[in-house]
């Protein structure tokens, strides 16, 4: 790698870093709306991750997982998931319909629904926050919710992210209600371009 | 005893040892594709993530099923297989997103696999066996000992292709 592309990085990173802590924060309050009851977030952690490490993080790429996939358009692209091991996933959906942890035992309609409505949620409110610290403006697309082995989930970013890029970004937030909580893993993959116009404004 | 010979994304592996199983796990829009040569042992196994190469490209060609095909071939040939005698087995390219909104532009297994048939077309290979396309993610094992390709998948029993 160059020093000019280290660099880079490094930019990107730090800007990724604001980005993500105001976005997830957002995120929390609009999940706390929807829920009617104060929904917090952990300080989210960003990392970058080179691809090949990206399954073995969330248990092996024959893991079972739910990811919540989005894809972002407008004056900046990219993709986004959400992705969560799947005993998470039911502990989230207790927690998003305020149920007794263990009450949700598979993912049915309904339950697709709130995950869904998490995913749309986090990402309007993480995509409100890059417009208000890039002026850039942008839209999620309806997400899809994808149950499977985490291996089969995560093709779907490496395939149509940039190949050159060996590493995405990840955010680890941890989601927390009366003293209960759930991790989840949020991927945050900018088309090339993108990181490049982020880049320049900063 | 049985050895297990993880086959990373992008990345191709070839063995004789008859212990040896070579596994590419949880494949979604990837192809696994597998060679053998009964008569020598040699196992070969790709797991690639994309259809072409791009002309011109620096990438990594194992990560392509058209480039990573002929890797493959190239190292089994070296290792003493004769084209003639590889038995060929796929599974994998899967389309994972079936959403609305989403199928237009993600048919990437469907493009893997249309790649793994063309480029075995042209190097005049046929398939023995394959389990491919649908929506969801399989594990491939390729067994050294005899060639046999047995898939997984989430909610179903382990079989053979």
């Amino acid at each position: 790698m160059t020093n000019s592309s280290q660099q880079f990085d490094e930019e990107l990173h730090s800007l990724l870093v604001v980005m993500a802590k105001e976005g997830i924060l957002n995120a929390a309050k609009g999940m706390s709306d929807m829920v009617g009851e104060q929904l917090t977030v952990s300080q989210p952690l960003v990392k970058r991750i080179p691809i090949r490490e990206i399954s073995n993080l969330l248990g092996g790429p024959e893991a079972e997982a739910v990811g919540i996939y989005l894809r972002v358009e407008g004056q900046i692209g990219g993709q986004m998931m959400l992705v969560v091991p799947y005993p998470k996933a039911l502990e989230l959906v207790d927690l998003m319909m305020s149920v007794p942890i263990g009450t949700t035992q598979t993912l049915g309609s309904i339950e697709r629904s709130a995950l869904q409505e998490l995913g749309n949620l986090t990402g309007s409110f993480f995509l409100n926050a890059v417009a208000a610290t890039t002026g850039l403006n942008s839209r999620p697309s309806p997400p899809a919710v994808l149950v499977d082995m985490i291996g089969a989930i995560i093709d779907i970013i490496l395939a149509t992210s940039d190949t050159l890029s060996e590493t995405v970004l990840m955010l680890q937030a941890k989601f927390m209600r009366d003293g209960r909580e759930a991790d989840a893993d949020f991927w945050i993959i900018p088309d090339r371009n993108t990181i490049e116009n982020m880049v320049k404004r900063e | 005893m049985e050895k297990i010979i993880t086959v990373g994304l992008g990345e191709y592996a070839v063995s004789q040892d008859p212990d040896e199983i070579l596994v590419a796990y949880g494949l979604g829009s990837c192809v696994g594709i597998g060679m053998y040569d009964q008569r020598i042992n040699l196992a070969g196994l790709l797991h690639a993530l994309l259809p072409i190469h791009p002309m011109g490209s620096a990438d990594q060609q194992s990560r392509y099923v058209d480039t990573g095909i002929k890797l493959l071939m190239d190292e089994m040939a070296r290792k003493g297989a004769d084209r003639s005698r590889l038995i060929v087995r796929m599974a994998g390219g899967a389309n994972m997103l079936v959403a609305p909104g989403f199928t237009g532009s993600f048919n990437i297994g469907t493009r893997n696999i249309e790649a793994a048939y063309s480029t075995l077309y042209s190097l005049k290979m046929s398939i023995a066996g394959k389990e491919v396309g649908g929506t969801t993610g399989r594990t491939v094992k390729f067994y050294v000992k005899d060639g046999r390709m047995t898939i997984r998948s989430i909610g179903n029993q382990e079989r053979e292709v």
